[in-house]
């Protein structure tokens, strides 16, 4: 019967057709001994798609994992986290400091002073003339220029578009004082020639006329604005590298820099990198390959904003996206960076070019033959979108991506296959519990103290983080040199914790809990749902302290409500969380006792005035010893203070075929195979660029 | 025939209208922000935000954006605002990319479970009944996603071959034949997934179906002039157990568009549930309204195709 056949027969020719398709795919050895192209291909494999690859839009991580790729900046760190020069050769750093002549105050034996006179003194004193001790001589002795600014008159418009208004400016004159070096100490130390009160008794309101009344505190505000009394202008000067091009043959120049910088400061375009060049002053193009950046003020951590990957100005300045907008029929004059299609075909001088992106599958890029630093191994690089981690892992084990995001039991399970090797490094960021020092018991030191010593956090790395975790004393990344080594982790010691409890008044009552005056020692421990390891922590503590006797309850919120309720408006006893960091030592938002409010980062209500200094001396020294210093100095006295208890950073970890190795070719111009080490950078691919896959895995002599 | 036509399509186009009011208002009630304008990203700050917002159009009230988002759609000027890409243009590809595992789950569940289900239906309560009943029980009741990794685990550590995405990556230059032999093997597994549900309950109600036209008047009558037993079955019974089925053709339309979340997210494929879910993620309204949108269409479509199709069929029904 026809009927029954068919019904029958159809879904089994159906289904053998599809089940034969198997003996058409490779399997993970064939994928690369019956196919050698595979070896020149390395495929990583992403959660999440990126959103806009253009380096000064782009706000999420895969994002900047494909921009680090195509694009290249100036500066970037190198293994041991100092900076090298990318598209810059070198740099030099020093500084332009200036002040308002006071014509009011006296000076020390010279009596009321103009301009001339202040040179000359300075020049007397730089000479040797006049006793003054050993560090103002080495600030004078700093000073490679001074120069008299003639005084000037000039208006500025200030106010909002209908209240505008007009103010007159008649500036006296001004010094203009070159440095070799920027000197934080600068009008510290000139204060001890030209009298104490020198430059704070200057005042800019006798030297404005404002149209418009707008009150005395405006009036001082203005003031202090337009005619600062004493000001820091740091000076960086990039000399670029020669001959580099972007990937379309056009040749980088100090014009793509500054373009780079305006395009960022454009309202716009609203680049989310605004803020991290808002101490830019201007950019200045000195010769084609020579650019001079002037800051606003001290601020040493803008260095390091010029790892920013450059535009080609090319094909992006006004004309060009005009040019665009024409083309694709869309109005010029709303047409703006974010809407050009670059964002989706960029061009940089970085060693891959890109080729191909389709949403949600892949980001393809290929090398480039003309890259500066010699032409990548690999010749494409493949940027997968796999949302799930165990598909990812199943992936891996397929031989379709090289590198996935490997969790620690991953790790454990594949740590002794021969296949693989398997590496993991410290990250950059840590977790910890913070008290919020505003309420009791958490306002005495000897509290917070205790609390961590009765938690075992080498336990914690042991059993939760799989052993893929190091202890960490406080706020700054532990590869740098900024971490104080020499400060030890607080020990387990439960026993000394209730010894210090006690010092602090908590005793334990009858039925075993501390008491002090009749209150309990209790609390609330929160931390946010969705975290598994902060969840494993919360547990953990809270069963800590409940073995000696202090009464702690926990909460899981979800994260919104856990940040904008209870974090950003101080409503809380004790929280787990975890800081991720950048390299530099700028600690101002989270520490510094300014930065306390409400919906600020130092949501502990840390208040120390010695720290206070420290931050913002960090953060306005440019001498990296003297900066190291201040940061193990400043180490020290968050470590006493426990206004954490800093548990744990955790260890990135990365399993890789061992067919891939570093390949390198000698000064004889033979081929060098080396093992793959991680670096101090948080990441094992600093060498990227070297790395290739053999046909076979070598042997090396001497392993480790 | 033609006033029917008629009211059922105002009455469609009333109920669509409501459909795009209330998705509307649901999206932009939920909590959470687009993660542009999210205000827990730190490396936003308030302005960059409220221009943001002003570009979305977000600060107008909610009636405005409401027009103004529906004339984009309509004028195919809607754009996402994670890319930047019009939306009509990333919803063609991604339907033509879950379209291939929707023909051949379709395929699948219909041709399995019609022999299946029939089978069942001869073989009242035998072993192979029974043990058909067990199975679609068992693969209707496992949660889809475990299923999949079940499925995914032991095919790749026995046989060492990749399953995820649409295409083995980095094949390199092979034959047509190979290339698209790899990509049916790639979708095997998420159509079989995606046709288990299905295969479980369309066997069951062709059972049944079966079941209550063999035991009617003219199925007797046929067994007892002597008619051979297949032929019964076959020709008598099934083709009057089929008229439902025709009805539902119409209702798979919906199915186009919605494409399967979970396995597409698990199997990464690129199709229109996990763009439509990953906007959500990203509170991507532009995109997940239109998706919503049209498949609101298609449901209304679908319904009125499988009104008509019964009618065609079924000369006793008159609307």
């Amino acid at each position: 019967m026809t009927v029954r056949r068919i019904l029958i027969g159809a879904p089994i020719v159906l289904i053998i057709f599809l089940l034969q398709s198997y003996f058409w795919v490779p399997t993970y050895e064939q994928q690369s001994k019956g196919n050698p192209q595979r070896l020149t291909e390395y495929i990583t494999a992403s959660s999440g798609d990126a959103a806009i690859l253009n380096p000064i839009l782009s706000a999420d991580s895969a994002s900047s994992d494909i921009e680090s790729m195509v694009f290249e900046g100036l500066i970037d760190y190198d293994e041991e986290l100092r900076f090298r020069g990318r598209l810059a050769t070198s740099w030099e750093i020093y500084e332009e400091a200036f002040f308002y002549v006071n014509e009011e105050t006296a000076i020390p034996q010279v009596g009321k002073a103009d301009a001339s006179k202040i040179v000359e003194l300075l020049k007397r004193a730089k000479t040797g003339d006049i006793a003054i001790d050993v560090t103002v001589k080495a600030s004078l002795d700093n000073i490679r220029e001074i120069a008299i600014i003639p005084s000037r008159t000039f208006t500025v418009t200030r106010g909002e578009n209908k209240a505008k208004f007009k103010i007159h400016v008649s500036a006296p004159a001004r010094i203009k004082l070159v440095l070799n070096e920027v000197d934080q100490d600068l009008f510290q130390n000139l204060s001890r020639i030209l009298g104490k009160g020198y430059f704070s008794s200057f005042d800019g309101r006798s030297y404005l006329r404002v149209d418009h009344d707008v009150g005395e505190m405006k009036r001082a505000e203005y003031a202090r604005e337009i005619l600062p009394a004493i000001e820091h202008n740091p000076i960086v000067v990039f000399r670029l590298r020669p001959n580099v091009q972007f990937h379309d043959g056009h040749l980088f120049d100090a014009h793509d820099v500054k373009f780079t910088y305006e395009a960022i400061m454009d309202p716009k375009n609203l680049s989310p990198r605004m803020a991290d060049y808002e101490p830019v002053k201007s950019v200045e193009v000195v010769a084609p390959l020579t650019v001079r950046i002037c800051y606003k003020r001290l601020y040493s951590p803008a260095l390091g904003t010029w790892g920013m990957g450059i535009l080609p100005e090319h094909l992006l300045n006004d004309e060009a996206l005009k040019a665009e907008a024409i083309e694709r029929g869309k109005d010029p004059e709303k047409f703006t960076m974010r809407q050009s299609s670059f964002n989706r075909h960029p061009v940089g001088c970085g060693p891959f070019v890109f080729q191909e992106w389709k949403s949600d599958q892949y980001i393809m890029l290929d090398r480039f033959a003309d890259y500066w630093e010699g032409t990548p191994n690999y010749r494409r690089y493949v940027y997968r979108i796999i949302p799930d981690p165990l598909t990812q892992e199943m992936e891996f084990y397929a031989g379709t991506v090289d590198m996935y995001n490997v969790q620690p039991h991953q790790v454990e399970r594949l740590k002794h296959d021969p296949t693989y090797q398997n590496f993991s490094g410290l990250s950059f960021g840590y977790t910890y519990i913070g008290y919020n020092m505003r309420r009791e018991p958490f306002n005495d030191r000897k509290v917070r103290k205790a609390l961590g010593m009765a938690i075992d956090v080498d336990k914690i790395i042991r059993y939760v983080l799989y052993g893929q975790g190091e202890r960490i004393t406080g706020p700054f990344v532990k590869q740098t040199d900024y971490y104080n080594h020499r400060i030890k982790p607080i020990t387990y010691d439960p026993a000394g914790a209730l010894r210090l409890l006690a010092e602090a008044g908590w005793r334990r009552n009858k039925e075993g809990w501390l008491e002090k005056d009749g209150k309990r020692l209790q609390f609330t421990l929160i931390t946010n749902s969705g975290n598994d390891l902060r969840k494993a922590v919360l547990a953990i503590a809270q069963d800590a302290w409940r073995q000696i006797g202090i009464d702690c309850r926990t909460d899981l919120l979800e994260w919104a409500v856990f940040i904008q309720e209870r974090v950003d408006k101080a409503d809380f006893d004790a929280v787990v969380l975890g800081w991720s960091m950048g390299i530099e030592p700028d600690l101002y938002q989270m520490w510094h006792s300014s930065q306390a409010n409400p919906y600020q980062l130092n949501f502990v209500a840390f208040e120390n005035k010695e720290a206070d200094d420290l931050i913002i001396k960090i953060r306005q020294e440019y001498d990296h010893e003297q900066q190291v210093a201040y940061c193990h100095h400043l180490h020290e006295i968050i470590a006493r203070e426990q206004p954490y208890t800093f548990l744990y950073v955790r260890k990135w970890t990365a399993v890789l075929d061992k067919r891939i190795v570093i390949k390198e070719t000698d000064a004889e111009g033979n081929v060098v195979y080396k093992k793959i080490t991680p670096t101090k950078t948080g990441t094992y691919t600093f060498h990227f660029n070297k790395w290739i896959k053999l046909p076979v895995a070598p042997v090396f002599s001497a392993e480790g | 025939m033609l006033s029917f036509i008629g009211r059922s399509i105002i009455q469609k186009i009333i109920t669509l209208f409501f459909v795009m009011v209330v998705s509307f208002l649901i999206i932009h009630l939920a909590p959470g922000e687009p993660s542009q304008v999210d205000p827990l990203n730190p490396k936003f700050t308030p302005e960059m935000v409220e221009r943001f917002r002003e570009a979305f159009h977000l600060d107008k009230p909610l009636h405005v954006q409401f027009v103004y988002f529906y004339r984009d759609l309509f004028t195919g000027k809607t754009v996402s605002w994670k890319d930047n890409e019009p939306v009509l243009k990333k919803i063609g590809e991604r339907f033509l990319n879950s379209l291939p595992l929707f023909i051949v789950g379709t395929i699948l569940t219909w041709t399995l479970a019609f022999p299946i289900g029939i089978r069942s239906a001869i073989a009242r309560g035998g072993v192979y009944d029974r043990s058909a009943t067990f199975v679609s029980y068992l693969l209707y009741s496992i949660p889809g996603f475990f299923f999949a990794y079940i499925l995914i685990l032991v095919v790749v550590n026995t046989f060492h071959v990749p399953v995820i995405g649409m295409k083995t990556f980095g094949f390199g230059d092979v034959s047509v034949l190979h290339t698209v032999m790899d990509r049916v093997w790639h979708l095997l597994l998420p159509s079989v997934l995606g046709a288990t549900v299905g295969i479980a309950v369309l066997s069951r109600y062709v059972r049944s179906q079966m079941l209550e036209v063999e035991s009617q008047d003219y199925v007797r009558t046929a067994k007892a002039k002597g008619l051979p037993s297949e032929q019964v079955h076959y020709k008598h019974a099934l083709r009057n157990a089929l008229l439902p089925f025709v009805t539902m053709f119409g209702l798979i339309l919906p199915g186009l568009i919605g494409g399967s979340v979970i396995i597409e997210s698990i199997f990464s494929w690129p199709g229109m549930g996990r763009m439509a879910f990953e906007a959500i993620l990203a509170r991507d309204y532009p995109i997940i309204l239109s998706v919503n949108f049209i498949s609101a269409v298609l449901v209304l479509i679908g319904t009125f195709i499988s009104d008509l199709l019964y009618m065609v069929v079924d000369p006793r029904i008159h609307l």
